[in-house]
């Protein structure tokens, strides 16, 4: 049909006419609808990807504090829901991870963070093994030499 | 030197024994409160019986006080409502109500049906106060004194003997 | 009657398990050869024992007799077949007649299939091993006993299985956890009687290598098998969390690893004798010590078994009595020659020392890390903190690094010295090539780079191609090669491929949590997820609300079902994971709440070569198995 047209010139016939009138009412029926919802609804909408990245990974690093054994990535319990909205709410604030867990801390205590804090009391548990390693290959060489 | 070598083994082992020996005798089930001896938090919040009341700190007037939280889908809580209304009925101290998560009327047919101990109830349906006490379930009380100090947190029924145990002690101060 | 046939059994192998574990002793002590005996005969009598006390718990379950309490407790009549008979160790007590059962196992196997000349060291090994047996069947008989029972009014349907047991892996992963921890009693056993006797190292460390191997094997399979299973089941797309018990099962399995290695140089050279005898020890006191944590109720776990502090006490004294035991004999007794051969820092004796030593200080530190949370609060007076994820992999990097570095070029490494070290150029010529192909792939695949996944990448393609040793297929008996190392590169090339899917998955995963509305669509990435439909479903013994999820992208369209279950006797849920799974990914998507009419929230996410992990660790398991039974063979 196209080509046909194409050896004459575009002639307005009535036929044309009724053509064009069709296709246009047809495009504004699909412009106006509804569009088939991809409707990419988040439970934790973020704007900024950088911010997404943060809430899912501070949300894997919480615990949930009514659970046996779980982060609050991993429960749906009434409490860990509140918390996570709770660390979008800050996240979305622009909050840093720190302050986050900080604000949590304060509240739960250090229990809440899976990340033991580095102080006195923990320092055998972050600087230990990487010692010990330090000290029996300072050992063994020293056994060896010895020989 | 050798000897040493040796021997070190079975020394650290039983330093291992021994530790896991202690952990079996003691158990504490619950969280420990980090808010005991800090201020009660800010809050503004409705109340449960007046929705156009918004309560804040300052309403918690008559101190030494207990708050406690509480649900109507909290089953334990039942248990220990006797008790409570105890407290009240002998003019112990004053018990303030924290209505966690829970659906007005619902909570108020409760109070209705089994008797309110509370001076008020906190709306706390999105358990936003809760979360700034670092409470996680129900029911949970806590004991505030006369300077508006957190001074103790029980989780679980509050009786009698929790009472005495762990509370009576700050009001006698 | 069955259950008291059960009951009458386990007393027996009590009993006897008491004379074989001392008469023997005496006999050596005295030198009085009229108290020796065949074990053969006697460990033959124990098993069938021990199989009759546990066929007679699997009959009490499939016949739904609920006149025995355990039964009672952990079955229903709803509950299908296959259940029932995997409920037989469903909870503590159960569980505990399976140990005794595959203890006996490996013994029987141990004494069948090992040739030895020396009568009075096998007759104390098995002693020592029956000792073990009776201190397990003493704890069962005293404070868990399966057979007791509700008389005279036995209820009319018990409580039902935990529903989160309810599930095919539950049939074999505990069965094959519990076979890895108790084959560790044999090399226990033979070390400590290796000990006693002063036996030469290259000879007892020949007679125990095969059984670390084969218990490594089965643990490594039983933990895989864990982890697949949390990840399909427990609905959140994890598959290893730190949690204290599966700590418990990684520890002694780095501790096996060790011990089979230091094994190697024990029996080549005759070397590492007190290396040998204590990895022996702590890999079984740590599979012990694994039990211990799990019942005595002193960690929350998603694991714990029934809480009780006076089991535990009973199991700590157990651990005690042999530990103690072993360590003393130890300090006290001058068993091993001291070594006049000499080995160079370049050597593979020396690769062996490192080795054993990074395994044994990580897995200390691991052991450390899930008991600290304990101390902590002992120290502080009552402040508690939680050890998680975040510090248990900032501590195994360093560590994976090192002995990743070492496993790429370890093989090359000749006993004494090595002379030339021209192999390091041409794996790190042959590493960097694949490497940066499979860089190119993944971004292709992915479409993202991420640089702190690369190292654990260059990391896995080194392991890979240092165990290969690719450039030498040029040379003519590649295939040879190969056939002959096929145990340690399954082994090694599987834990390449298991580093790779561990890198890839946990630096590219992405997750969501969204709602839907029934029809709606989500976009992720390139992946459209619609919600197609929701209906009610009725199951043997549960309720659920099952979802229907296409997944669909340029290339596939797949649907999956995710559910949340209620089961009725206990009224527990449980939510069933949909999974969409090909050689690159998985697509994961679990059911959350109902918001409003046909409004649900669902967690979906994307686990890039996540099927890498199990698929590695499966050829770590066989790697193993094959080189525990070609020592078998040879002995």
């Amino acid at each position: 049909m196209i080509k046909e047209y194409g050896k004459r010139s575009l002639q307005f016939t009535s036929m044309n006419k009724l053509i064009i009138f069709t296709i246009s009412i047809l495009l504004s029926v699909v412009a106006l609808s509804e569009e088939p919802s991809i409707s990419n609804i988040d439970v934790y909408p973020f704007s900024d990807p950088q911010k997404e990245e943060l809430f899912y990974s501070l949300i894997f690093e919480l615990r949930c504090p009514k659970c046996q054994s779980s982060n609050l990535s991993g429960s749906n319990s009434p409490i860990s829901n509140d918390l996570k909205r709770e660390v979008y709410e800050l996240v979305n604030e622009g909050k840093s991870a720190q302050q986050i867990e900080a604000h949590l801390i304060e509240r739960y205590g250090n229990f809440i963070v899976y990340n033991p804090p580095i102080e006195p009391a923990t320092l055998v548990l972050w600087y230990g093994p990487l010692f010990l390693l330090f000290l029996s290959l300072v050992i063994i060489f020293y056994i060896r030499r010895k020989k | 030197m050798n000897k040493i070598i040796d021997i070190a083994p079975l020394i650290i082992f039983v330093a291992l024994i021994l530790v896991l020996l202690t952990f079996l005798s003691e158990k504490e089930d619950q969280l420990e409160s980090v808010l005991i001896d800090s201020t009660f938090p800010e809050f503004s919040i409705a109340s449960l019986k007046d929705p156009k009341r918004n309560l804040s700190k300052k309403d918690i007037s008559e101190l030494p006080a207990l708050i406690n939280v509480w649900a109507t889908w909290c089953i334990a809580c039942r248990i220990e409502h006797p008790f409570l209304m105890d407290l009240k009925k002998n003019s112990v101290l004053k018990i303030y109500g924290l209505n966690y998560k829970d659906e007005r009327e619902k909570a108020l047919d409760l109070l209705k049906r089994d008797g309110d101990p509370y001076e008020f109830s906190i709306y706390d349906f999105d358990g936003r106060l809760a979360i700034d006490l670092g409470v996680y379930g129900a029911p949970e009380t806590f004991f505030i004194d006369e300077n508006g100090v957190i001074r103790e947190r029980h989780v679980g029924v509050i009786d009698k003997r929790v009472w005495e145990e762990k509370f009576a002690i700050y009001l006698n101060e | 009657m069955i259950p008291e046939v059960g009951h009458l059994a386990l007393i027996a192998h009590l009993v006897l398990c008491f004379f074989a574990g001392i008469i023997p002793l005496f006999g050596i002590y005295f030198r009085n050869q009229a108290l020796y005996f065949s074990c053969k005969r006697i460990s033959l009598l124990l098993f069938s024992l021990v199989s009759l006390s546990f066929l007679c718990l699997v009959y009490s379950f499939l016949i739904d007799d609920f006149s025995v309490a355990y039964v009672a407790q952990n079955s229903n009549l709803n509950l299908p077949f296959y259940f029932k008979f995997a409920a037989t160790w469903g909870a503590h007590e159960g569980s505990l007649i399976l140990w005794i059962f595959a203890m006996n196992a490996w013994l029987l196997g141990f004494i069948y299939l090992t040739k030895s000349d020396d009568e009075s060291f096998s007759l104390v090994t098995f002693s020592i091993a029956c000792q073990v047996m009776f201190a397990f069947s003493l704890f069962t008989l005293f404070t868990s006993n399966p057979f007791e029972r509700i008389l005279p009014i036995p209820p009319i349907n018990g409580a039902d299985l935990n529903p989160s047991l309810q599930d095919i892996a539950f049939t074999v992963h505990p069965p094959l956890l519990y076979f890895g921890y108790s084959g560790l009693l044999i090399p226990f056993a033979i070390a400590v009687s290796a000990m006693i006797f002063q036996k030469e190292t290259k000879e007892w460390a020949a007679s125990a290598r095969p059984w670390a191997l084969l218990s490594c094997s089965f643990l490594t399979l039983g933990i895989a098998l864990g982890s697949w299973w949390a990840y399909y089941e427990l609905g959140w797309g994890g598959w290893w969390f730190w949690d204290p018990v599966e700590n418990a099962a990684f520890v002694p399995w780095l501790l096996s690893v060790a011990l089979f290695h230091s094994l190697i140089t024990s029996q080549t050279k005759g070397l590492f004798g007190k290396w040998s005898v204590l990895l022996s020890i702590f890999a079984f006191a740590t599979s012990l010590l694994g039990t211990f944590l799990v019942r005595s109720g002193i960690l929350t776990s998603v694991h714990a078994f029934a809480l009780d502090p006076e089991r535990g006490l009973f199991i700590l004294g157990i651990l005690a009595f042999f530990i103690i035991g072993s360590l003393g004999i130890y300090s006290l007794r001058d068993f091993s020659k001291p070594t006049t051969e000499k080995y160079e820092v370049t050597s593979k004796e020396f690769g062996f020392l490192l080795n054993n030593l990074l395994l044994v200080i990580l897995a200390v530190a691991i052991l450390f890390g899930t008991i600290f949370p304990l101390i902590y609060e002992a120290i502080t007076d009552g402040r508690q903190i939680s050890v998680g994820a975040p510090y248990f992999e900032a501590i195994l990097f360093p560590f994976a690094i090192l002995l990743g570095i070492l496993q790429g070029f370890a093989l090359y490494l000749s006993w004494g010295s090595t002379k030339s070290f021209t192999f390091l150029q041409r794996i790190l010529i042959e590493s960097v090539s694949i490497f940066t192909l499979l860089i190119i792939f993944i971004y292709v695949v992915f479409s993202s780079f991420n640089f702190s996944s690369f190292i654990t990448i260059f990391l896995s393609v080194w392991i890979a191609m240092g165990t290969l040793q690719i450039t030498q297929r040029f040379k003519s008996n590649y295939w040879e090669f190969l056939r002959r190392r096929a145990a340690v590169i399954f082994a090694h090339v599987g834990m390449a491929i298991l580093v790779l899917g561990v890198a890839v998955v946990s630096n590219y995963s992405i997750e969501r949590e969204i709602i839907l509305e029934k029809g709606d669509s989500y976009l992720l990435e390139d992946k459209q997820i619609t919600f197609n439909s929701m209906e009610d479903k009725l199951g043997p013994n549960y309720v659920s609300k099952l979802a229907k999820i296409t997944f669909m992208d340029q290339s596939s369209d797949h649907e999956v079902i995710t559910e949340k279950r209620t089961y009725f006797p206990s009224g527990q849920p449980t939510t069933e994971a949909g999974i969409s799974s090909n050689v690159v990914r998985d697509l994961y998507i679990s059911l959350g709440d109902n918001l409003q009419t046909d409004i649900w929230s669902f967690k979906v996410q994307i686990k890039p070569f996540i099927r890498w992990i199990w698929f590695g660790s499966i050829m770590i398991a066989l790697g193993t198995l094959i080189a525990g039974i070609k020592q078998i063979r040879r002995s």
